[in-house]
């Protein structure tokens, strides 16, 4: 026995340097040189022929004053507040889901990772086809010129954006409520506690979940672009990544304070992160074992599951049914948005012009073919890296290693798209690079390597919850029996996580087709993908066409879920559908 | 049975690969193809991809590669590819970005082809003969809605834009994210400051006093054409200062009760193309091809055919050549104005930002 100890050490210690290393490249060429090439434009412009200065704080002023010091305040407040509002409501919803009898509760989580995949801006633009003035509400009848008004300022941002930041916040806590059993509330109930005192013993034990969910909703509204630009720009509302994106829109471009600006965005992620951080590895949150029992559902009165299934229903109308609804008929109506005492003018002119339109050579169908390739890639090897760097992340031995990989993983959620694609110009276009290394610029790798780098940080915060519940001795004990390490990991993780992994394949999927600012700035010359081509119409006031456009790759990618759906269930065991946690089904 | 289940399952999942990977191999393959120089046109001309296509149809053995995108980002990426570029043409609407682009030695010089450029063709080609103008359109076009307010109601100069009876009746694009709307207030404060040379403090200051007076009188700002021109369907204003291309285009369209006026006078923005001076000889020998082709009779048509109801609306800058729709007036019946972009290119930032603090979020 001494010896077979003595043996393995050493192995361990070489092996475990090794892993981390080759993590770290990763990391190192996906994210931080690209977006360090960035930043450093902060303080150095002349590093990348920006400017004269090889070191000035003057744009630090630049940034932090007039509007554009107002847009980062608006953006801290703005995202606190969604933050806070999305994980109580995420809370509150996981419950009701998984622990009463309320009405649909195997429809709910299909429609929370519906409205997952809704960009924001798609959100925005249909509210506001609805609302607008001749927009679809008044073409319906329906006067809506009084919430038109409301929607166009803060309440509307926030509205949108708590929508937009509820799916993760929902999916990370009701992981947590999952694996939590009703023996938990049951022992607090047996030794006194009442309903409030419950809640204080079982809310620290999904502790993690809701200071991750905190932390991720918090970090995606501040790079949230979606919004910024559609709605707060339109009710004269700066935020900060508007103000970032205005910065770098003239000629010419001032890099430096939109690197400030990233920096700010970046900097204020760290405080959530570092409170969950301590908070995680103070102790373990394993619950998830082979003894996890049955939850048993609190039983709602008739009047009450109604009323309580209304209000979870009105939740998924307001970010799902009515841009949705929108969006279709926007698509279908001539006169959207044009003054008129006459009916709603329907046609499918716009459909007609979505594959023979009439900007010549503006169709969508290769586009739509190749957004789908490279989608399919960058959900795969996003997936496969996710799931690698949330162990890592979860790892309750966890050093300083992985805990900068936490911080440079969550912080990556707050760079906003156009800051990572320009970083990759910087870097990636480097003489020395081209010369010398490879010449990967305005190619489809490189594309797709962004791509994969900003779905990667939210990817794994989605997987660490998940990972981090499943407890080391179910490998352990197939290891024990005999099982090779390969086949311990097939036999207990894989199956305990292949859900989760595929909806978040499919996640990264939807997002990478319907992903723009990335795709403008890198798309190989002459191989537009979709999100360019349908961003060309909107922006050449060919609004109809874009929106029907907008309908089509929607449908598509709705498509695309519903076949690996199916494929899912006719590939794996049985038994991998039942168990383990995906959102759906609870 | 079992070991029959799992052969099925393993086939199934082994014949999914297959096809998955035989589906991603155009994606790849054609990764690996860019190899050897190329020419590469930055463009945001909504008939570029009929031009491109048009020339690489006749120009067999060099292929012509497009990166298509609006003006903005068009220049962000050629600002961050600095002195390693991959651009190879630029060719967008304005002036001011060439002449920045000129002055930093960015572009090749000498490339105006031997045509038969008019009056306004001439007045746009700089000096040095840096870039070239491939069409015509008017930024601050006086575009309105003829159902609401009629031809003879409307306002006959730029200073009674501001008269009180206008009060919330006018809209604007935001500089920042239109390209064409800086050229226009550049033009307005060359305009306005009655700007001829030397310092451009004062005919600033007379651009920034009219437009605070436009914006006390209700200007109503959007970020592009699309919405600036959806808030006069919708009747939130009546007339609006943009491109006259997009007027034109939304006339043939969505809204037939649209019209195009020109107050005096309105400033030319002429479509622009430039070569990159940094590029190898070979591809510069190349660019200079397709500009020439540009000023062809077949570009031309190229051009006015790409984009019928959008970017096609231009005037060509050639004599002979006429509009490709009947709904553009005569150039000559257009007041137009030229700015010198290489005194105005400087400021956009400058001004841009003023814009932003003081017009749209003051």
């Amino acid at each position: 026995m001494t010896t077979v100890e003595v043996a393995e050490a050493p192995s361990r210690r070489l092996r475990v340097p090794w892993s981390g290393g080759v993590l770290w490249v990763i990391l190192g060429l996906l994210i931080v040189a690209p977006v360090l090439s960035f930043l450093l434009l902060a303080t150095s412009p002349r590093l990348f022929g920006q400017g004269r200065e090889l070191f000035t704080l003057r744009y630090v002023s630049q940034a932090l004053s007039g509007v554009t010091g107002q847009g980062v305040f608006n953006s801290l407040w703005v995202s606190l507040v969604v933050a806070v509002t999305s994980v109580t409501m995420a809370t509150t919803l996981a419950w009701l889901i998984q622990r009463t009898n309320i009405y649909g509760r195997r429809l709910w989580p299909m429609l929370m990772w519906l409205l997952f995949l809704v960009p924001t801006w798609m959100m925005t633009l249909s509210w506001v086809d609805v609302l607008q003035p001749y927009g679809s509400a008044s073409a319906l009848g329906l006067s809506t010129r009084w919430l038109y008004g409301e929607f166009l300022g803060p309440f509307g941002i926030i509205v949108v954006l708590t929508i937009a930041s509820l799916p993760f916040a929902y999916f990370v806590v009701s992981a947590g409520l999952l694996g939590l059993g009703s023996e938990y509330e049951d022992a607090a109930r047996i030794h006194g506690a009442g309903r409030a005192g419950t809640l204080r013993t079982v809310l620290p034990m999904v502790a993690p979940a809701l200071l991750s969910a905190f932390a991720i909703s918090f970090a995606e509204t501040m790079s949230d672009f979606g919004v910024p630009f559609t709605l707060a720009y339109h009710s004269h509302f700066p935020m900060a990544t508007y103000t970032l994106f205005a910065s770098i829109s003239n000629y010419p471009a001032n890099f430096s304070v939109a690197a400030v600006i990233a920096l700010v965005l970046i900097l204020t992620t760290i405080p959530p992160i570092v409170l969950q951080a301590r908070v995680t590895r103070r102790r373990s949150y394993a619950i998830i074992s082979g003894r996890a029992r049955e939850v048993r559902r609190r039983e709602f009165s008739r009047l009450a599951r109604v009323v309580v299934s209304a209000s979870v229903a009105l939740v998924f109308v307001i970010g799902l049914g009515v841009p949705i609804a929108g969006a279709v008929l926007g698509s279908f109506m001539r006169n959207l948005g044009i003054f008129s005492s006459g009916p709603l003018h329907l046609s499918s002119v716009y459909y007609h012009q979505v594959f023979a339109p009439s900007i010549v050579g503006k169709g969508l169908s290769a586009p739509l073919l190749l957004s789908n390739q490279i989608a399919l890639v960058a959900a795969t090897a996003t997936a496969a890296l996710a799931f690698v760097f949330a162990r890592r992340l979860m790892s309750r031995s966890a050093g300083w290693s992985q805990r900068l990989t936490d911080v440079l993983l969550v912080g990556s959620v707050a760079v906003p798209g156009v800051v990572l694609g320009v970083g990759y110009v910087f870097f990636y276009n480097l003489s020395f690079i081209t010369n010398h290394v490879i010449n990967l610029y305005k190619t489809l790798p490189l594309l797709v390597l962004a791509l994969v780098a900003t779905s990667l940080p939210g990817q794994t915060r989605f997987l660490a919850g998940p990972v981090s519940q499943i407890q080391p001795s179910l490998s352990e004990a197939a290891r024990v029996h005999g099982a090779p390490r390969w086949r311990a990991w097939r036999t207990t993780t894989l199956p305990l996580i292949s859900r989760v992994m595929l909806w978040g394949w499919l996640l990264t999927f939807a997002k990478t087709i319907a992903e723009l600012p990335i795709s403008q700035i890198l798309y190989p010359p002459s191989q537009e993908p979709l999100s360019v081509t349908i961003q060309a119409y909107l922006g050449n006031f060919q609004l109809g066409t874009g929106t029907a456009m907008t309908v089509v790759g929607l449908v598509e990618i709705f498509g695309v879920i519903f076949v690996a759906l199916g494929l899912y269930r006719v590939v794996t065991p049985r038994g991998w559908q039942r168990i383990g946690w995906s959102g759906v089904g609870a | 049975m079992q070991i029959t289940h799992t052969m099925k399952r393993a086939t199934l999942v082994g014949a999914l690969l297959a096809a998955t990977s035989a589906w991603l191999v155009p994606a790849v393959s054609s990764a690996g193809a860019a190899t050897g120089p190329t020419l590469v046109v930055y463009s945001a001309q909504g008939y570029d991809k009929a031009a491109v296509a048009a020339f690489n149809a006749t120009h067999p053995g060099f292929s012509v590669t497009l990166n298509d995108n609006s003006t903005g980002p068009l220049l962000q990426q050629i600002q961050a590819e600095g002195h390693n570029p991959k651009w190879g043409v630029l060719w967008v609407d304005g002036a001011t970005a060439f002449a920045a682009l000129d002055r930093q030695g960015y572009l090749a010089k000498g490339i105006v082809p031997k045509a038969n450029f008019n009056a306004v063709g001439k007045a746009n080609i700089p000096a040095d003969g840096s870039y070239v103008p491939t069409g015509l359109t008017a930024t601050g076009a006086l575009v309105y809605d003829s159902a609401q307010i009629s031809a003879a109601q409307l306002p006959k100069t730029w200073a009674q834009l501001t008269a009180a009876k206008y009060k919330g009746m006018v809209g604007m694009n935001d500089p920042t994210q239109s390209g064409p709307t800086y050229p226009l207030i550049a033009g307005l404060m060359n305009y306005l400051g009655h700007y001829s040379k030397g310092s451009t403090a004062a005919a600033v200051k007379a651009g920034e006093a009219f437009l605070t007076k436009l914006k006390a009188n209700g200007l109503v700002i959007n970020a592009t054409n699309g919405p600036t021109i959806g808030a006069i369907q919708s009747h939130t204003i009546k007339m609006a200062i943009i491109q006259s291309s997009a007027g034109y285009g939304q006339e043939l369209t969505t809204l037939p009760s649209l019209r195009v006026a020109y107050l005096n006078p309105a400033i030319a923005l002429p479509g622009v193309v430039g070569i990159d001076g940094l590029m190898p000889k070979t591809v510069r020998a190349e660019a200079q091809k397709f500009v020439n082709w540009l000023l062809s009779p077949a570009g031309q048509h190229a051009m006015q055919t790409g984009d019928p109801q959008g970017d096609s609306l231009f005037w060509p800058v050639l004599n002979g050549e006429k509009p490709a729709n009947k709904v553009l007036p005569p150039l000559s019946s257009v007041p137009m104005m030229t700015i010198n972009p290489y005194v105005w290119g400087p400021l956009e930032n400058t001004v841009n930002t003023w814009f932003t603090n003081n017009i749209n979020n003051g």
